[in-house]
């Protein structure tokens, strides 16, 4: 236990961000059901005002930062120096250091609940005029903790550069590399990039909350703009979305080809895509900022490159697309999840594209259908690609698998949870439901809406629920060999869980799939 | 049953599934599948550019999603040994290709398309038979809607607004206030309220009737409360309306104090003063003309609780008087 505390290790660092971050999950998850139980019906007092705007802030931004990024943060330390064959990460000690930031981080977004006045309850957005004029240290706690998780992800991302860059096996070039390697890479790349705007616009907005009379940075009373801090946050907060998404599509690059025993169709075209969505997400901010009268020559820049992300991600789509056709599909838990992935975030891309459009997003902006559509790219795209690495790579980290069984029915729960919960609220928003009320006194259409979102909520809990026994029993599970998935990647050729040290020795790698290729050779050798 | 009768079976249901779902929801007055019965031209523009990218998004989300169902159901293992590999196909340059150049004419038309909507969207139409445009004032408060005629008619939540005329918005919210975001579902788009900064937008309301919004941007406790709603009356009865309420507020006008009330103090002290949200307010209180005052220019911090606004701070010195009148009516006397 206490060797845990102290341990350096990547594989055991990675899978406290696992556990940790799991931990949020639940958390941001009751905080969901209470919205869903408050808005179940009209005129409902469950929460007032101010408790509904401290569940909807904190559920946000807990499932922002507290959960998807340090599950990636998690994943990746687990999976990067295991794929490309490195005995470790570069900077082992800085490695504990980030998880050990990110706790305290967590720690205190967690006890800001208890400040005077309660917690933070301007939106994960946090803008100012709102919440600098906010009283209470909710918001200032809010502020420290993702000032601490800003830190510890900054010094995760350079330790991710490094490794990557410098750790490679023999025989390991950049066109060699696995796909969630690729996708890890660009995402601490945009860590690196867009996080100090972040700490930036939340260091102003502390100083001018706490020194009124001294700071003038976004109230207008003596200069201030609050536009800017809409500029630096989005400059921030659009590539967090590809943060967020990225890796989970490194995940889906990775279960599908194993599962349809094909290489991914495509590789250098995924990989590339990848690289391109990165760039051209540091230049499309200004799409969440539509209705704020910015000129309509501004706004259709920003719409047309918005638009331009769609393309590399269509290829994407159409490539593991192209990765099942004529293959021989295995349709074990991971690779339900992967399908998931692959018809939800069809329609969370789709329906990007009305946002995108500025007169269109006039309409839809700050409505449900905004909520509905960043459910669909975070709940069904990223977080059912992590449920499905899980559950891929879970027998590599404990020796054990979770129960397909349960994983198959946790699958079906929240596959169908999520769609009976998100897609009426597409709906919702075109009627005219802006996102962030915490009550409504409209019947009808209205409430029948909400009634089966908040029915699929609870389908979800029921999932969730079924993960955790899942889990929970995977203390006794079936015991998986090195290479239970007849995998292609290099973290399936040592043993499951793999030594301290990783390997004994590596294979000389010629191809983005050594153990495929592993596995070619020994059967040509032994039909000689 | 041979392998490929039932995917296409299943194509060919979902596809009849999918339409039959549409179909149902345009006879059952959209049902929230797109914008609601749009009523200006602005609000008409936004909903055909919604429709066109629905019609193309549609077409790319069957095709993708059949072909998901397709493979899935098509290339599943069976009786194959788990280890049974696929073609080892590494890619094709044409598909890739193919792949990058659809999107990119889809996308193109989506463009084209909305930028020739786009003047009909955000260009007021020229003054008309009726006169020139209106322009109407619009400040977003914690939490409520003010509105200002051009002859210094006031309004609180409720506008009224001539049908067939156009009218030009400026909107905004105080400097010492927050961020709201103005939206008239069936009369267009929204535009955010924000300190320090003036936004305009437009409507021309076809039919007389009463057409509701709210705000859009998150701005407190009571965001969920700041209801707003047009009243569009014909030319003839809104002038009546503008004028007969020019003469009123030139005085203390118990009905503009009425609406103030209501709007502004009501949503947290409640209707009768029975507090709510902020305190109960005694009736010395409310009739006390120099302590309301006070507080409504400067609001109030509460320690441990939460702050009044300085809802009334830009106020005229009328609206003080026909609050006042109002209060002294309503609750003088009990005191
Ligand atoms: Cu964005
Ligand atoms: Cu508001």
């Amino acid at each position: 236990m206490a060797s845990w505390l102290v341990t350096v290790d990547h594989k055991r660092i990675g899978i406290l961000y696992l556990a940790t971050a799991g931990l949020f999950f639940l958390l941001a998850g009751v905080l969901a059901l209470l919205i869903r139980i408050q808005l179940a019906r009209p005129d409902q007092s469950v929460l007032t005002g101010d408790s509904y705007n401290e569940v909807v802030t904190m559920h946000g931004t807990a499932m922002v930062f507290f959960v998807v990024v340090p599950i990636l943060a998690g994943l990746g330390n687990f999976l990067v120096p295991l794929q490309i064959g490195a005995r470790d990460m570069a900077f082992p000690r800085l490695n504990a250091f980030s998880y050990w930031l990110f706790a305290a981080g967590g720690i205190v977004f967690a006890l800001s609940f208890f400040a005077q006045g309660g917690a933070a309850r301007t939106g994960w957005t946090a803008y100012p005029p709102l919440s600098v004029l906010s009283p209470g240290n909710g918001q200032d706690l809010w502020i420290l903790s993702l000032h601490l998780l800003t830190v510890s992800s900054l010094a995760g991302a350079i330790n991710f550069i490094v490794t990557i860059h410098n750790m490679r096996t023999a025989g390991m070039s950049w066109m060699r590399m696995p796909l969630f390697v690729w996708a890890i890479e660009v995402y601490a790349w945009l860590l690196l990039l867009v996080l100090p705007a972040l700490s930036a616009g939340l260091t102003l907005l502390l100083l001018e909350r706490r020194f009124p009379g001294t700071f003038h940075f976004f109230v207008p009373e003596d200069g201030g703009s609050p536009v800017l801090y809409q500029h630096v946050f989005w400059f921030f907060g659009h590539p967090e979305v590809y943060i967020m998404i990225l890796p989970a599509m490194g995940i889906i690059s990775e279960i599908l080809p194993v599962f349809s025993r094909k290489p991914a169709f495509g590789y250098k075209a995924i990989a590339l895509s990848t690289v391109a969505i990165g760039c051209f997400s540091m230049i499309v901010w200004a799409h969440h900022m539509f209705t704020v009268g910015l000129s309509n020559y501004l706004n259709a820049w920003f719409m047309v490159v918005s638009m331009v992300i769609a393309v590399p991600t269509g290829m994407k789509i159409f490539n593991w697309l192209a990765t099942l056709w004529r293959g021989n599909l295995s349709l074990d838990t991971p690779m339900w999840f992967a399908i998931g992935f692959l018809s939800i975030f069809t329609v969370g891309g789709l329906s990007g594209i009305y946002l995108a459009a500025f007169p269109i997003d006039w309409q839809v902006h700050d409505t449900y259908f905004v909520v509905a559509h960043f459910h669909y790219v975070l709940f069904g795209g990223s977080l059912f690609a992590i449920i499905g690495g899980l559950f891929y790579w879970w027998p590599k980290m404990f020796g054990r698998f979770l129960s397909e069984r349960l994983g198959k029915l946790t699958f079906a729960l929240l596959f169908v949870g999520f769609n009976v919960t998100f897609f009426p609220q597409h709906m919702l928003g075109l009627l005219g439901m802006p996102r962030r009320i915490y009550t409504y006194s409209e019947g009808g259409l209205w409430q029948a809406y909400n009634m089966v979102s908040t029915v699929g909520s609870f389908l979800m809990g029921v999932g969730v629920l079924v993960f955790m026994l899942a889990i929970a029993r995977s203390r006794t599970g079936r015991r998986a060999g090195n290479d239970p998935w007849l995998g292609d990647t290099l973290e399936w050729y040592t043993t499951s869980p793999p030594p301290p040290h990783n390997f004994d020795t590596v294979p000389y790698v010629t191809s983005a799939r050594p153990l495929s290729d592993l596995r070619r050779s020994l059967k040509e050798r032994s039909a000689l | 049953m041979t392998p490929p009768v039932r995917p296409r079976l299943l194509l060919i249901i979902g596809v009849l599934a999918a339409l039959l779902a549409l179909a149902g929801a345009a006879a059952a007055g959209n049902g929230g599948f797109g914008p609601t019965s749009p009523a200006s031209p602005n609000a008409e523009g936004i909903a055909t550019s919604f429709w066109f990218v629905t019609a193309l998004v549609l077409g790319v989300f069957l095709l993708v999603e059949s072909l998901l169902v397709v493979f899935v159901v098509r290339f599943r293992r069976r009786k194959r040994p788990r280890d049974a590999d696929g073609p080892q196909i590494h890619g094709s340059n044409r598909l890739e290709l193919a792949w990058t150049a659809g999107p990119v004419l889809i996308l193109f038309a989506i463009a084209v398309f909305v930028f020739a909507k786009l003047p009909g969207i955000i260009d007021s139409p020229d003054a008309t038979a009726s006169g020139g445009p209106l322009r109407i004032e619009v400040v977003g408060h914690q939490f409520y809607w003010q509105f200002r005629y051009p002859n210094g008619v006031i309004a609180i939540d409720r506008m009224r607004a001539p049908a067939g005329r156009p009218v030009v918005l400026d909107v905004t919210a105080p400097d010492w206030d927050v961020n709201h975001s103005w939206w008239i579902p069936r009369l267009g788009g929204k535009i955010d309220a924000i300190p320090g900064r003036m936004n305009t937008t437009w409507f021309r309301a076809n039919e007389p009737g009463f057409y509701e919004g709210r705000c859009a941007e998150l701005c407190g406790a009571f965001h969920a409360k700041m209801l707003t709603g047009v009243e569009v009356l014909p030319q003839a009865d809104f002038d009546e309306w503008l004028t007969t309420a020019f003469s009123a507020q030139h005085q203390a006008d118990p009905a503009l104090g009425r609406e103030l009330w209501e709007g502004v103090c009501a949503k947290c002290h409640g209707l009768a003063a029975e507090g709510g949200y902020g305190p109960t307010l005694a009736a010395a209180t409310l009739t006390n003309r120099d302590a309301l005052e006070t507080v409504i220019r400067n609001g109030r911090a509460l320690p441990g609780r939460n702050v009044m606004p300085s809802v009334g701070r830009d106020w005229t010195a009328a609206q003080l008087q026909s609050l006042y009148a109002y209060l002294e009516a309503e609750f003088g006397s009990q005191g």
